[in-house]
């Protein structure tokens, strides 16, 4: 009687400390949850302002700077700009589509890369 | 039509002085030169113009940036107050407490976008309105009107007092912004005085040696004249007193503008 007393002494015991790691568990994963959602807003909406353009590789900065001139523009006017070939600036470009700094709009087979910041609730 | 930047990594270091008057300079040349407020932190030029202005500012460069007014409406013609040769237009800062507060909480896309505006207020001030020169009279240090204006200039000139503390600012500043934008950049030594030099050095060989830590030319060595310092920002001796020897120091940077 006493050795059955004890087991189910001991049962509850266990019931509790896995209650407490299955607390635990949750308020990780919520916090893993919370860190998802912040670096895919992070790296969703980047934003090409100069301060910001100062961090990135010359090669890339290069081309986003000379978007700046344009409402939008192609590969080719932007090479006119900056005085690179027209392939380099096509992949530069590309490139600053794909980490999301500038828009990219086919119209026809002719493709438009442009800066378009989103401006929200500003006065 | 040329893009000059007036720079410093310190405030007080004489920007407002020398972006003004070299402004009143270029445009007694007989040139069109559009001149503006870009220290949006302590604009000045509204009170420095406020004789030259007949009626209340309609817009500032605040309402420019802020999608308020066009390209077309933000500059006013001052020339004949001063009976300048040429024609100098000033786009100015608006001074209240209200606009300051408004323009340095802007978020990072809203600074996007103010570049882009920049860009074409530029290309309009270019093909539309015949402008030779406009001077962006910057706020100091790293702020992101000031960045903006840089990042739009065919040239940056950095003025620099003599002391180690600017020296050091001076220098963070070019490594970390002027040479990753790969900007043409100039170095004016102003209020210069034998005595409080940082490089003990002949004062002959003392522009040599900024130059050799800077790795940028110095342009000019413009003296402390008593009766500029006096003066302050309010100092217009390019057309009070145009033989003074600081308007001459201006003149000699004029020459040299167009080879920058």
């Amino acid at each position: 009687m006493d050795l059955l007393a004890k087991i189910f002494e001991q049962l509850k015991l266990l019931n509790t400390k896995l209650d407490s790691l299955n607390e635990n568990n949750d308020k990780l994963l919520k916090m893993f949850e919370i860190l998802n959602e912040t670096s895919i807003k992070t790296s969703l909406n980047p934003q090409a302002d100069v301060i910001t353009l100062l961090t990135l590789p010359a090669s890339l900065r290069k081309t986003a700077m000379a978007l700046y001139r344009f409402e939008r523009a192609t590969a080719d006017e932007i090479a006119k700009t900056t005085g690179r070939l027209r392939a380099v600036e096509s992949a530069s470009a590309n490139q600053l589509v794909r980490t999301g700094f500038i828009k990219k709009k086919r119209e026809g087979r002719t493709v438009y890369f442009s800066i378009e910041p989103k401006l929200e609730d500003e006065k | 039509m040329k893009t000059i930047s007036i720079h410093s990594s310190r405030g007080g270091t004489g920007k407002t002085v020398i972006a003004t008057n070299l402004a009143c300079v270029l445009a007694n040349r007989g040139f069109n030169v559009a001149l503006l407020d870009f220290d949006f932190r302590a604009p000045s030029m509204a009170i420095i113009f406020s004789k030259a202005l007949n009626s209340p500012v309609k817009y500032w460069l605040n309402d420019f940036l802020n999608g308020r007014c066009k390209e077309g409406q933000v500059l006013i013609d001052i020339s004949n107050f001063y009976n300048l040769k040429g024609k100098l237009q000033v786009g100015l800062a608006n001074p209240s407490v209200e606009a300051i507060n408004n323009l340095t909480q802007k978020s990072q896309a809203w600074e996007a976008a103010a570049v882009k505006k920049l860009f074409s207020l530029l290309s309009s001030f270019n093909s539309d309105m015949g402008v030779n020169y406009c001077i962006f009279d910057t706020s100091p240090g790293v702020q992101y009107s000031s960045v903006n204006a840089l990042a739009s200039s065919d040239v940056c000139i950095i003025i620099m007092n003599s002391d180690l503390v600017d020296l050091t600012g001076t220098k963070n500043m070019l490594k970390d912004i002027f040479d990753i934008l790969d900007k043409k950049t100039v170095i004016i030594l102003n209020k210069f005085s034998p005595e409080n030099r940082v490089v003990p050095n002949k004062e002959s060989d003392f522009a040599l040696k900024i130059e050799e830590i800077l790795k940028h030319p110095v342009i000019s060595k413009i003296p402390c004249y008593c009766d500029v310092l006096q003066a302050q920002r309010m100092a217009l001796l390019a057309i009070q007193q145009p033989d003074h020897p600081f308007v001459r120091k201006l003149e000699e940077v004029a020459d040299k503008i167009d080879d920058l």
